[in-house]
């Protein structure tokens, strides 16, 4: 039986990471994966749907172009072959991840992977005979998959996220169930192409963990400019699926269209794992819990990634994973609190970091904001991307940056100043300091820190307290 | 300030829910105060406008002096001085005999009540005695020129420990400088926010331990220096702390355990239950405690160390735990009670002590004390008698247990209950035989249901 220091079980943004770090600090390393290298986000995730988002975004800037004096005449797009770049592009980074892994000296497996006992794997291979491994510490990075929920006819017209990015041709109407980052995204790709999009959420708000101000921004920019219909507080009833389409019922409202695209949440991966030969049992929600370093509750076993119910983050899991794999050749002695961003592609884009006022409101803890509007700073204006706003949520004892949000053109590149500031404890008085580059959007980031102190020179000064959001 | 109970004699102000200028109508909640027993919404008696608060939050002042004027917009306010409790240093010059307050000679009533502390009060009108606070710590006489005190605020550094060259040891620039060098201030790097918060809270940076790696000090670790500082107790917690430091101190206690089968006792209580009588454990034990006291007045009786009393009534305390404390309501006239008014008075006060809502006089007068741990899953605890009691009854949790009945081993509900008694008063055969006594009562069901 052949015997490493480390198995990583899966491959995806958590497991390869890991295992490459394994491989850094000297050890032996393993990794097992039953599909393809780069997990989810890089096959069916991340990279593919924000690679149909550039080229939608590209084809509706340039239908918009007008207001800046543009006009492209004969604009048109072709999805198969928006497609076919998409699949480029996945197969070059899986190319890369092969490679890397190689020149690391890390030894991959294609198959399933089950535990036989706490230390030992068996691993599946199809057309060959299974293997079995042993190692010191097994990291599980085995992800989660989309979910279609029961309720849903069985048809062709009815798909989750994967086997959407795998469709060549881009539906006239599409109905989108659940208004979460997967569905939000792919609603406004789907409607920056032309498709007339509705989407369906059974809670009173699209994007419901954001704060009410970036809600407001976003739903408003999707319903008026890519005239989403957006129908919430309602659920989707009465579904039927034929070969040519998909039709239901929103209380009372009909909705009807080409597709389906169900995108109501992903469950974790663990049936195949046997993880009760290792000792372990899933918890109610069918998570492997961990401790704060990810040991599972098996000696030697750590679990990071979407498997362990954290954020369902392709960089949450690298950062766990790093971590991990870490603690599992040379334990650190102490560790840092890391603030984990999130990002999503909707038009306009947004993206948080830390506290938010949702949060700190629950949390009960007193914070005071600071705002800043791009329909007042210049480079926004001269490039017709007004739309949206940043926000620091500090500290009101502190003045500590303890969060931060921005909605808007180019938020999901933006919000990295926030990371950093936030990351390093720095107070709204030590970023309204530092100078920005002029004219950027990265201004708005100051102007916003003056805003937390009432001092902002670009807008106005508030006149009432109730002004204070 | 009103007077809430007998033996109230000050209390704080924790909280005015007026303020200064605002309307006030009859019945509504004017202010909290926290007495040394509780803390109390205070309503108003009077209608009209809180026109002066003469005490402030925080501040402790005597009974029946004012407290803020209610009148009408543009009265005229009198002239009052802002009445501060004496200094404990005029407690140590007083006539006063160190005699722990509750076994004072003298006394009108010598049975009280965990919390309470006015008897033994000498009657020359000082305040309190001293063994009660702790002086405070002398006064800090360091001198810090203007100049250096900026540069010790800017550092977060405390302003103590740094020697001075100066006329009568007067700190300057340079000695603050002199000492951030010697403590290799530099070395203490520190995050902006971490910065901030040491300084709200007064947290000195020199003093935070550094990571082996000299990683910047963050707000965690600052937070964690903030955990760590000395934080003065409670009011009730410093009670607590005084009154039974008093008693494990200056009473010889002894303890006797018998496990008592709550087998059938546990069987005919879901009966009951079914019949909407829900009598509670505590009910039964409390009736049987009250019941063996009558027998036994030794246990519910009180000694100063020469003489002893022996009461004729049965007051018994509960012990209640609430947040961050314990306070013991107590049961006047237990003997006389039914177990169905037990039962009520019991449930009444054990929701009033949760609350916080026990009145000072609903606190006070115990005679003798439970303390009922059974839903903690406890094995055999024992309590410390409470200051100016004989006894008091420690009840542990029931479990099923092998027993041997009849030379066969059987699985039987077993309670443990200790008995702590004052070895001045109590023998360890009274003890024994009252603790006996509270057993077999309980095991007895044809007694229950002759009551019931």
């Amino acid at each position: 039986m052949e015997k490493y220091d480390l198995i990583v079980i899966g491959a995806g943004p958590g497991g390869y990471p890991a295992a490459i770090r394994a491989a850094q600090l000297g050890a032996s390393v393993a990794i097992v994966e039953k599909e393809a290298l780069g997990g989810t986000c890089l096959n069916w995730g991340c990279i593919p749907t924000k690679t149909l988002i550039a080229s939608a975004s590209l084809y509706w800037h340039m239908r918009h172009a007008q207001a800046l004096g543009v006009s492209v005449a004969k604009a048109s797009f072709d999805y198969a072959a928006m497609i076919q770049h998409k699949n480029q592009v996945v197969e070059k980074l899986g190319g890369g991840v092969a490679q890397l892994l190689k020149a690391n000296g890390v030894t991959v497996l294609d198959g399933i992977a089950s535990f036989m006992t706490r230390n030992r794997l068996t691993i599946q291979r199809s057309g060959k005979e299974s293997v079995a491994l042993e190692a010191a510490r097994i990291i599980i990075a085995s992800g989660s998959s989309a979910v279609l929920p029961a309720f849903l006819p069985k048809a062709a017209t009815v798909v989750e996220s994967r086997a959407f990015l795998d469709r060549t041709e881009l539906p006239a109407r599409l109905i989108v169930l659940g208004g979460g980052v997967i569905g939000c995204e792919l609603a406004c790709m789907a409607a920056q192409l032309g498709a007339q999009v509705t989407i369906v959420e059974i809670l009173d708000d699209i994007l419901i963990m954001l704060d009410a101000d970036l809600r407001a921004d976003a739903r408003r920019y999707m319903e008026t400019q890519l005239k989403i219909r957006i129908l919430t507080g309602k659920p989707l009833e009465q579904i039927k699926a034929e070969a040519q389409g998909v039709k239901g019922q929103v209380a009372g409202e009909g909705v009807e269209a080409e597709l389906l695209l169900a995108a109501v949440g992903r469950c974790p991966a663990t049936e195949k794992l046997a993880l009760d030969k290792a000792g372990l049992k899933p918890n109610a929600k069918g998570y492997i819990e961990v401790n704060a370093v990810y040991q599972t509750k098996a000696a030697g076993i750590y679990a990071i990634g979407d498997v362990n119910g954290g954020p369902q983050l392709a960089h949450a899991a690298t950062a766990q994973g790093l971590l991990a794999a870490e603690h599992a050749i040379k334990p650190r002695a102490n560790l840092r609190a890391q603030v984990v961003p999130s990002c999503i592609f909707t038009a306009p884009e947004i993206a948080t970091v830390g506290l938010s006022e949702q949060d700190a409101k629950q949390q009960n803890r007193a914070v005071k904001t600071g705002k800043f509007h791009f329909a007042a700073l210049g480079k926004a204006l001269a490039s017709g991307e007004t739309t949206g706003f940043v926000k620091w949520i500090t500290d009101a004892g502190t003045d500590q940056l303890l969060g931060a949000a921005a909605v808007g053109a180019h938020a999901t590149e933006l919000i990295a100043t926030a990371i950093t500031a936030i990351q390093a404890e720095l107070t709204a008085a030590e970023f309204a300091r530092t100078i920005q580059a002029h004219p950027t959007l990265s201004e708005a980031w100051m102007e916003a820190a003056h805003a937390v102190h009432g001092q902002c020179i670009h807008a106005p000064p508030r006149r009432r307290k109730s002004d204070d959001r | 300030m009103p007077k809430l109970g007998q033996t109230v004699e000050e209390s704080t102000i924790v909280k005015w829910h007026k303020h200064e200028g605002e309307p006030v109508k009859k019945g509504e909640i004017l202010f909290e105060i926290e007495t040394d027993k509780a803390v109390l919404e205070i309503e108003s008696f009077f209608e009209g406008t809180l026109l002066k608060i003469v005490v402030a939050e925080g501040q402790t002042v005597p009974v029946s002096v004012p407290v803020a004027f209610i009148g009408q917009p543009g009265d005229a306010i009198p002239e009052v001085k802002p009445v501060a409790r004496p200094a404990p240093a005029v407690d140590t010059k007083s006539e006063h005999v160190a005699v722990p307050p509750a076994f004072a000679p003298g006394a009108s009533t010598v049975a009280k009540a965990m919390v309470d502390k006015s008897v033994g009060r000498p009657p020359s009108g000082v305040r309190r005695p001293a063994s009660d606070i702790p002086p405070p710590p002398p006064f800090s006489v360091k001198i810090v020129s203007p100049r250096a005190r900026r540069l010790i605020s800017e550092c977060v550094i405390s302003a103590d420990p740094i020697p001075g060259s100066g006329p009568g040891g007067r700190v300057v620039e340079k000695d603050v400088r002199v000492y951030l060098e010697a403590k290799h201030y530099a070395e203490f790097k520190i995050t902006p926010a971490a910065k901030n918060l040491a300084r709200d809270n007064g947290v000195d940076i020199l003093s935070v331990p550094l990571t082996a790696s000299r990683e910047r000090i963050t707000v965690e670790m600052i937070q964690q220096a903030i955990a760590e500082k000395p934080k003065t107790m409670s009011k009730m917690r410093q009670v607590i702390a005084q009154r039974l430091t008093a008693s494990f101190t200056t009473t010889p206690h002894f303890y006797v355990t018998v496990a008592v089968d709550m087998t059938d006792l546990l069987e005919w209580r879901k009966t009951l239950q079914k019949a909407n009588k829900p009598f509670s454990v505590t009910d039964f034990i409390l009736k049987a405690v009250a019941l063996a006291l009558v027998k036994f007045p030794a246990l519910n009786s009180s000694t100063d160390g020469r003489t002893t009393r022996w009461h004729s009534r049965v007051h018994l305390g509960m012990a209640v735990s609430i947040a961050d404390g314990l306070v013991v309501p107590v049961i006047r006239n237990a003997h006389d009670l039914s177990i169905a008014e037990l039962h009520e008075r019991i449930a009444g006060l054990a929701i009033k002590a949760r609350d916080g809502k026990l009145t000072p006089d609903e606190m006070t007068g115990s005679t003798f004390t439970v303390s009922n741990m059974g839903m903690l899953d406890v094995e055999h605890f024992t309590a410390i008698i409470n200051p100016g009691e004989s006894a008091i009854l420690a009840v542990a949790s029931t479990r099923p247990t092998p027993v041997v009945i009849d030379g066969k081993i059987e699985i039987r509900s077993m309670m443990n209950i200790t008995l702590s008694s004052d070895h001045r008063l109590v023998d360890g055969a009274c003890a024994a035989r009252f603790a006996n006594c509270v057993k077999s009562m309980l095991e007895d069901l044809e007694l229950w249901k002759s009551m019931i």
